[in-house]
């Protein structure tokens, strides 16, 4: 590798080198950290957030084709890349007048009615601003393919450490199940798992179900599995193990979608941005996990509860303060952070931490949105305060022939099933299983409930793909809307570009404070197929694949 | 939950729009003691599952006239109801593959122009400046009216949820009607509720995809099917699409909504009667996802974001069922609207009201009466644009 040619595209006016295994948005953060594009509504400055694919903060438009997530994306050589909804450029946008004029955010559903004759008016400057990105050129350059159809017994979802060791626990038992992996072979985080011989691997891929299964046709899946240029491979199985992960999620505060705030999947990534002067906002194993990475470049803790002895001990090496028990109030910069605001825990106003990055390391939440999607109940968990599959200790859910384990099923520091007795189980389904364990209170409501208490001002964005504000939610509640199914369509959070991953998780909780119930009394959205955003050409060259029993 | 009251002066099954409409002419027109029934939320059926299509292009100058009103109410109901439906009347234009197409079309210019509607038949050079990037020979021609449109369909059943529950209606929402009991001389007496029975001399079926199984429930034997249809959505982009696009031969249809996605759906066929909560269908979305390729090749790089699926209330004539039920006396039909119930409320649920107090109602009996699929012989005429 070490001796390919550099690549070169093109970003904007300028040329950029990019190394081998390098994604579009690794080669750009080598120099500085990257400004890519404005938001929906409001052009407020937007920046990476997670690196793991999951956010929208890293989209730029491709060689004519939008909204394509730059942390995913190999840079090739010859790419054209630009910036997106911005003008002239995400850094001087002349949109970005909007924020400023627009204080508390602008009301599209019940203001801009009167008078009569400026509704026009409104409805073309409306739909002007809508939308994110242009429309493509013209159709993608396609890589060619080989077959876009598999056929297996079990297909193993996700690759990382339970993945792995269901799949190589799987080929031990004779079976030669199929492993969808999201990073490709060549990613800078690692290069996803080795092949293990017996197994198919598809690198660079992920799953949605294309054919939920109804109660009483037990005959199988549709999996769609789609890759990093948006191709699509047709995946039938019979079982479907998910060991999709965890990722982790947001906070919601003024400025918590100002580009600087990011989660730790991007601190721990490898997209190599530029990371010194950090504050860790969390105090358990994953803000461990970035002290460790990071080292010297953070220069402070924050938690809303206790911070645990191994964050303790890391802290006092780098020589660092821990600000347990607190409370963010906003981050302080205009198109990147340059502190962080904290209330004082004696009552008496607020004080800042200056930096240049803000890593998001409270909470993991997990990738459940395929088991959901199959159809498999959930429960709600309040450590970290997510919906999880429901699934006996050996992870078996609701559906059969759905499975989910490691971190998509069991919230971090809790034990899972070993990989060994959940193939057992899988190979033999009447294998009794152990009752799952109950977890702690959680920490996040109290925290998102002194909140809701205190005045605010300035925006608070709860969904930053569709700029959705704390107040919205909080109006579509006072005018008698609940459940976050009908919120969800009230205010449009969790409508955007990153499927709701950011925002729903923080929506369920504030609103569940805000209706005065358990958030899992708030209910759940449905996951519509497909749950990545899939290109109607790779979903179109599937048409074929599909035709034998389609029948129309 | 239980009900304010007992007895009612109607009970209306359903809160989608036509229901809420229909509550709303009447508490409008001073009735009290309204309830409207849902065994849903709100918007979680075909009001909220629909792809916002207003148009007034049809084959019957009856059509025609409901379009027209309704474009008139959707023009104004952000004035009217303080909720923007954002009614963007950026046309519509129905694609002709053939000569036989066109000259379909050609009626549908017709009866558009003889109720004063300024409907045209475009040649393929007009056709390519309105869908920029259609692929050449893509049709022969097309019929196209300006001043029809799209809205968003959720604020539409805010704003009236909110409008009728300031009137003093009741809405029930998750409480489901079971059906009815006739007095002794066969008249309606009393509507069965999951909350238990209530007195009432009208019932209102405007329960959308499910008006057939509630008129069923109710020893009405009717000719609604529900048939699924889906629908997708793709990522926001900025506008590039004014007009809503038809095809003729198979039913495709798109448009590019307020917020940027691209919303549309396509004729496939599915068995009739499948099951609420419906999930999308593999075949549907890459059915789809190919005849919008064919179509605007440059979309292949386009997102899909989601794709879902609701049930159009389908007749044999293609008209809707308007007025009561001469089997059942309170029994009023808001029924068997096809996939256009939302571009039609605003009027037809006039009519629902005008019927339910027993005034007159405008409309062709041989047309809407639920009476025409009672006695022998079809109807003079039918509806036959189902499309979009």
């Amino acid at each position: 590798m070490a001796s390919a040619p550099p690549r070169r595209f093109r970003f904007g006016r300028s040329e950029v080198e990019a190394r081998p295994g390098d994604t579009i948005l690794a080669a750009l953060a080598r120099r500085g950290w990257p400004s890519l594009a404005r938001s929906i509504r409001y052009h407020r400055p937007r920046g990476p957030v997670c690196g793991v694919g999951n956010c929208t903060g890293c989209l730029v438009r491709v060689n004519g084709v939008p909204n394509v997530r730059s942390c995913r994306r190999p840079a090739r050589d010859g790419d054209v890349v630009r910036s997106e909804n911005s003008w002239p450029s995400p850094r001087f946008d002349l949109f970005g007048a909007l924020d400023l004029l627009l204080p508390n955010g602008v009301d599209t559903l019940h203001g801009l009615r009167r008078p009569a004759w400026a509704a026009p008016l409104y409805q073309g400057f409306g739909r002007r601003l809508a939308g994110f990105g242009r429309v493509p050129d013209r159709s993608p350059d396609v890589p060619a393919r080989g077959s876009r159809s598999r056929t297996t017994e079990v297909t193993v979802v996700g690759g990382g450490r339970s993945g792995r060791a269901v799949t190589e626990a799987l080929v031990r038992s004779g079976e030669h199940p199929l492993l969808l992996e999201r990073r490709s072979t060549t990613d800078p985080d690692g290069p996803g798992p080795a092949l293990t011989p017996g197994a198919e691997l598809l690198p660079g891929t992920t799953a949605t179900f294309l054919d939920p299964p109804r109660p009483g046709e037990g005959s199988g899946f549709t999996l769609l599995a789609i890759d990093d240029d948006a191709q699509g491979v047709l995946v039938r199985t019979r079982t479907v193990i998910l060991a999709t992960g965890a990722y982790d999620g947001s906070l919601v505060f003024e400025g918590s979608d100002r580009p600087g705030v990011i989660t730790a999947d991007l601190a721990l990534s490898g997209a190599g941005l530029p990371l010194g002067e950090s504050v860790v906002v969390g105090g358990g194993a994953r803000a461990r996990a970035v002290l460790d990475r990071l080292g010297p470049g953070v220069t402070a803790v924050v938690a809303f509860g206790e911070i645990v002895p191994e964050v303790v001990r890391a802290a006092a090496d780098l020589q660092i303060p821990l600000y347990p028990r607190s409370r963010v109030v906003r981050s302080v910069g205009h198109a990147h952070v340059r502190a962080l605001e904290l209330a004082r825990r004696d009552g008496g106003g607020t004080f800042r931490l200056p930096c240049r990055t803000v890593v998001l390391a409270h909470r993991r939440l997990p990738n459940a949105q395929l088991a959901f999607q199959g159809g498999a109940r959930r429960r709600w968990i309040d450590v970290p305060g997510a919906y999880y599959p429901e699934v006996d200790g050996l992870g078996r859910t609701s559906v059969p022939g759905i499975w989910a384990v490691g971190s998509a099923a069991t919230p971090s520091g809790r034990a899972g099933p070993a990989a060994e007795q959940v193939v057992a189980a899988v190979l033999d389904p009447g294998t009794p299983a152990p009752p799952p364990a109950p977890g702690p209170p959680s920490e996040l409501v109290p925290y998102y409930r002194e909140l809701l208490d205190e005045p605010r001002h300035g925006k608070w964005v709860v969904c930053p793909c569709e700029d959705v504000l704390l107040g919205e939610l909080e109006a579509a509640v006072a005018r008698g809307y609940r459940g976050i199914e009908l919120v969800m369509r009230y205010t449009g959070v969790g409508t955007g570009l990153c499927q709701g991953r950011y925002c729903l998780p923080e929506a369920i909780v504030l609103l569940s404070i805000l209706e005065g119930r358990a958030p899992a009394e708030g209910g759940f959205v449905t996951q519509r197929p497909p749950l990545v955003p899939t290109s109607l050409g790779a979903l179109a060259a599937l048409r074929e694949e599909l035709l034998p029993e389609a029948g129309t | 939950m239980t009900l304010a009251r007992t007895d009612y002066r109607a009970v209306v099954v359903g809160a989608g729009i036509l229901g809420l409409y229909t509550a709303y002419h009447l508490a409008r027109a001073g009735e009290r003691r309204l309830l409207v029934v849902d065994r849903g939320r709100l918007s979680a059926g075909g009001s909220g599952r629909n792809g916002g299509g207003i148009r007034q292009q049809w084959e019957t100058r009856s059509t025609i006239r409901l379009a027209r009103e309704a474009v008139a109410a959707y023009r104004r109901f952000g004035r009217e109801f303080g909720h923007n439906v954002w009614f963007r009347q950026g046309g519509y234009l129905f694609l002709a593959g053939t000569p036989e197409e066109l000259q379909r079309l050609a009626r549908v210019r017709d009866a558009g122009r003889s109720e004063g509607l300024p409907v045209r038949l475009v040649g393929t050079d007009e056709v390519e400046r309105l869908v920029d990037g259609i692929v050449p020979g893509a049709c022969v021609g097309g019929c196209y009216l300006a001043s029809d449109g799209t809205l968003y369909p959720y604020p539409a059943v805010w704003g009236l949820y909110e409008a009728v529950v300031a009137l003093g209606v009741e809405v029930a929402l998750g409480v489901e009607a079971l059906g009815v009991r006739r007095d002794d001389r066969g008249k309606l007496a009393e509507v069965l509720t999951s909350s238990g029975g209530v007195s009432s001399p009208t019932v209102v079926n405007a329960a959308g995809g499910w008006s057939g199984e509630f008129s069923r429930r109710c020893g009405l034997d009717v000719p609604n099917v529900a048939t699924r249809h889906d629908i997708l959505a793709t990522e926001p982009v900025k506008p590039f699409l004014d007009p809503m696009v038809v095809r003729v031969s198979d039913g495709l249809y798109f448009s590019q909504s307020m917020r940027g996605e691209l919303v549309g759906g396509l004729s496939v066929s599915h068995p009739p009667g499948t099951q609420a909560g419906v999930p999308s269908s593999p075949r549907f979305v890459t059915a789809m996802a190919s005849a919008l390729v064919g179509l605007l090749p440059r979309l292949a790089g386009l997102g899909v974001l989601r794709a879902w699926a609701g049930f159009y209330d389908d007749t044999p004539d293609g008209f809707p069922m308007i007025g009561e039920d001469p089997r059942l006396p309170g029994f009023v039909h808001a029924n068997g609207f096809g996939g256009h119930g939302f571009m039609l409320a605003p009027s037809a649920s006039r009519r629902v009201a005008s019927s339910v107090l027993n005034e007159p109602v405008d409309l062709d009996p041989r047309e809407f009466s639920p009476a025409r699929f009672l006695g022998p012989g079809a109807a003079p005429s039918s509806e036959r644009l189902q499309l979009g």
